[in-house]
């Protein structure tokens, strides 16, 4: 991937695609044992997740943990105070804080109550995704791994997502977006789609006109080799 | 009148009641074929002993409310020996680091707070190694309200209260009764009918005397309070427990009873931040009449054994009892509350909420909540919860609420919810970390969200701010 560029990974269910993400970010319940991430230069997987975070990776969840007693304000601004200290930057105090944030509350169209609120806590799903959104617009990143953001979401709620993401798209930073809906790349426009391809069983053919891509390009059919299993998948 | 009660005097000079025998402990030692006595725990008699002894070298007043303490005391010990496992009340409780050293008490206790400890907002009582030691600004509180020792009372009247209720409660186990043989002094609020106090007092009880880890002596000190709430007072008071020297070793053994008249409010705050290799042993009595309030936010750190007996008495109907706790273990300690609440009469509402968060591995949290409806205390509506956070592996809590209802005609639910780190705490955790904010910071934000329904509860401002800060 390279800076400015709009990926889309896509497969069926249970294809590894939530799988691959996961792994980017450092999930502790998958372990790698082959193949190589690199990321700005540097090897991914040695990274711990909180210094890939700091690294600018960001995964947007596809199922976002509640987080009872702690509110999405001191949840963003402890994360944002991590990056400051990271670049050697004043951490900013709640009152200078909270202007940065309320500012960028208005691109996921939420509204200031929606801070005092516990992280997630009784949220709908179109919340979590859109919290998930603004925590990537406060913190900023420069991959932006968005896990099947569009599940769950009613049309309206995907438009607000997806123009939120667009706003965000820079020619620094890039997107990568699992999902397994054409619709999100009706919004999100990729440059690049990756298919997760099935069990051998199960293979189902890609169609170019099914994935509307006229700008677009096929680029690969990845593998994900299982050691136990060996199926590729 | 000094009056130094020896071992085998027994009279008592300024006495109104009178005077009747009270074995001593040499006494009884030095006499074998005493086979109506049951057999003393020699090891309780070594202590009381001590500890009486430790009173005859520093003679101060002994008013007759103080002996009377004394000798009720006395007597109870004698047939009470030290608690072992076997004991219920102390089944997974470990008083050994207690029993095995060798006892000291304090008797020649410093005369200030170190500067930098003694700052507060409200009017103070200092009481330091149960001696009491200053006070500040106590005309605040109001006019007919006493704070002070109970040998400074002038007036009659609160004389005669205290002497009726001090020590009435006979319910208490060996502890409680040690801190009546050793306690030098009784701290005394007394708060006269109708009379509403608006600032908080604040108590604050400080351990000047410790001993290095190893030595294996334990100096001890045995604060006493007798706060007294007349019809329609109200009071708030703040109880805080610090020592001095940060890593050394001591034991205090406290004790406080509450009388709160009819309609009488209490709104007592209790903090418990000792040192980390101190014992704090803790009993709080608490005697309610008909229509009066009790509400107890307990927040409790320190110490490396920490257990407070709680027992409340409800001796009239529709009375009001709120009872908070907050237990942290964030090194090797243990933090035990025993809770006792008797509804005896009816149209009574209690909730109480104890949460704890053991965040080591060798920390051990513990609590028993009992709450007794009986026949007459129908239409209670008793509340009670309890919730725990265990954030590393190997930390343990032992949880015993129980309700024992007799009563049928009442509204009463407990719960008791067990976190650790399962699946939701590691998600919840991943979640931080996939964010920046590192594992450290993560388990101080879960924690503090964890208690901040505690804190929360306490009445004060400062306070809260205080905690929330410690």
């Amino acid at each position: 991937m390279r800076e400015g560029e709009v990926h889309a990974v896509m497969g069926k269910n249970g294809s590894g695609k939530s799988t691959f993400s996961k792994v980017l970010v450092g999930h502790p319940d998958y372990e790698v044992t082959g193949g190589t991430v690199i990321f700005k230069g540097e090897n991914l997987l040695d990274m711990e997740p909180e210094e890939r975070s700091l690294a600018g990776i960001f995964m947007s969840f596809q199922s976002p943990v509640e987080i009872p007693g702690v509110s999405n304000f001191d949840f963003l601004h402890m994360a944002y105070n991590a990056r400051q200290e990271k670049q050697g930057l004043p951490e900013l105090g709640t009152l200078e804080f909270y202007q940065i944030v309320s500012t960028k509350l208005g691109v996921v169209k939420m509204d200031p109550t929606f801070l005092d609120r516990n992280v997630n806590v009784g949220f709908s799903g179109g919340e979590r995704k859109r919290n998930e959104i603004l925590q990537l617009a406060v913190l900023g990143a420069d991959v932006g791994i968005l896990d099947e953001i569009d599940s769950g979401l009613d049309v309206d709620a995907l438009q607000v997502v997806a123009q939120a993401v667009n706003g965000l798209l820079t020619s620094k930073n890039s997107v990568l977006m699992v999902t397994h809906y054409q619709r999100l790349l009706d919004y999100i426009k990729p440059k690049y789609v990756h298919i997760m391809r099935e069990p051998a069983y199960k293979i189902l053919p890609v169609k170019r006109t099914s994935l509307n891509l006229d700008k677009g390009h096929l680029v690969a059919v990845g593998c994900m080799q299982y050691p136990d299993t060996r199926r590729e998948h | 009148m000094a009056s130094c009660s020896t071992f085998t005097q027994l009279f008592l000079p300024n006495s109104p009641t009178p005077s009747f025998s009270k074995p001593r402990f040499k006494h009884i030692k030095a006499t074998t074929t005493t086979s109506s006595l049951p057999l003393s725990d020699p090891l309780v008699l070594r202590i009381a002993e001590t500890l009486e002894d430790s009173l005859t070298t520093t003679p101060l007043p002994s008013s007759s409310s103080l002996q009377k303490l004394r000798d009720t005391s006395s007597n109870s010990v004698l047939s009470l020996s030290w608690p072992s496992k076997k004991d219920e009340a102390f089944r997974f409780t470990d008083t050994s680091f207690i029993k095995t050293s060798q006892i000291k008490p304090v008797s020649t206790p410093s005369v200030k707070l170190p500067t930098d400890l003694a700052h507060t907002i409200f009017p103070k009582l200092v009481i330091i190694d149960g001696y009491i030691a200053g006070s500040e600004r106590i005309n605040e509180l109001g006019s007919g309200v006493f704070v002070g020792s109970v040998n400074e009372i002038d007036c009659e009247v609160i004389k005669q209260r205290v002497f009726e209720f001090v020590s009435e409660f006979q319910d208490g186990d060996l502890f409680w009764s040690l801190n009546g043989i050793g306690t030098p002094d009784v701290s005394v609020v007394y708060v006269p009918k109708e009379c509403r106090v608006e600032i908080p007092l604040h108590l604050m009880f400080y351990s000047s005397e410790s001993e290095d880890v190893g030595s294996n002596v334990l100096p001890v000190s045995n604060p006493r309070v007798l706060v007294i709430v007349e019809e329609g007072g109200e009071i708030g008071i703040i109880e805080e427990y610090f020592g001095g020297d940060g890593k050394g070793c001591y034991w205090a053994n406290s004790a406080l009873e509450m009388f709160i008249g009819e309609g009488g409010k209490v709104t007592h705050s209790y903090i418990q931040r000792q040192g980390p290799n101190a014992a704090h042993t803790k009993w709080t009595v608490v005697r309610q009449e008909t229509s009066s309030t009790y509400k107890l936010v307990e927040i409790s750190t320190g110490g490396k054994l920490s257990r407070h007996n709680l027992h409340v008495q409800q001796v009239g109907g529709e009375t009001i009892t709120e009872l908070s706790a907050l237990h942290l273990c964030l090194h090797e300690q243990t933090q035990d509350l025993h809770s006792r609440l008797v509804l005896d009469h009816p149209r009574g509402t209690s909730q109480q909420l104890h949460k704890c968060i053991v965040a080591h591995s060798s920390g051990q949290a513990v609590f028993d909540g009992n709450i007794k409806v009986n026949r007459f205390a129908q239409q209670t509506n008793a509340g009670q919860m309890t919730r725990t956070l265990l954030l590393e592996p190997r930390a343990t809590v032992n949880l015993k609420p129980n309700l024992q209802i007799i009563a049928d005609d009442v509204k009463c639910s407990h719960g008791a919810a067990i976190s650790d780190l399962g699946k939701e705490l590691k998600d919840q955790l991943f979640y931080f970390l996939a964010r920046g904010i590192n594992a450290e910071t993560c388990k101080k934000a879960l924690i503090f969200s964890f208690g901040a329904e505690v804190i929360a509860r306490l009445p004060d401002k400062s306070l809260r701010e205080n905690t929330e800060r410690h």
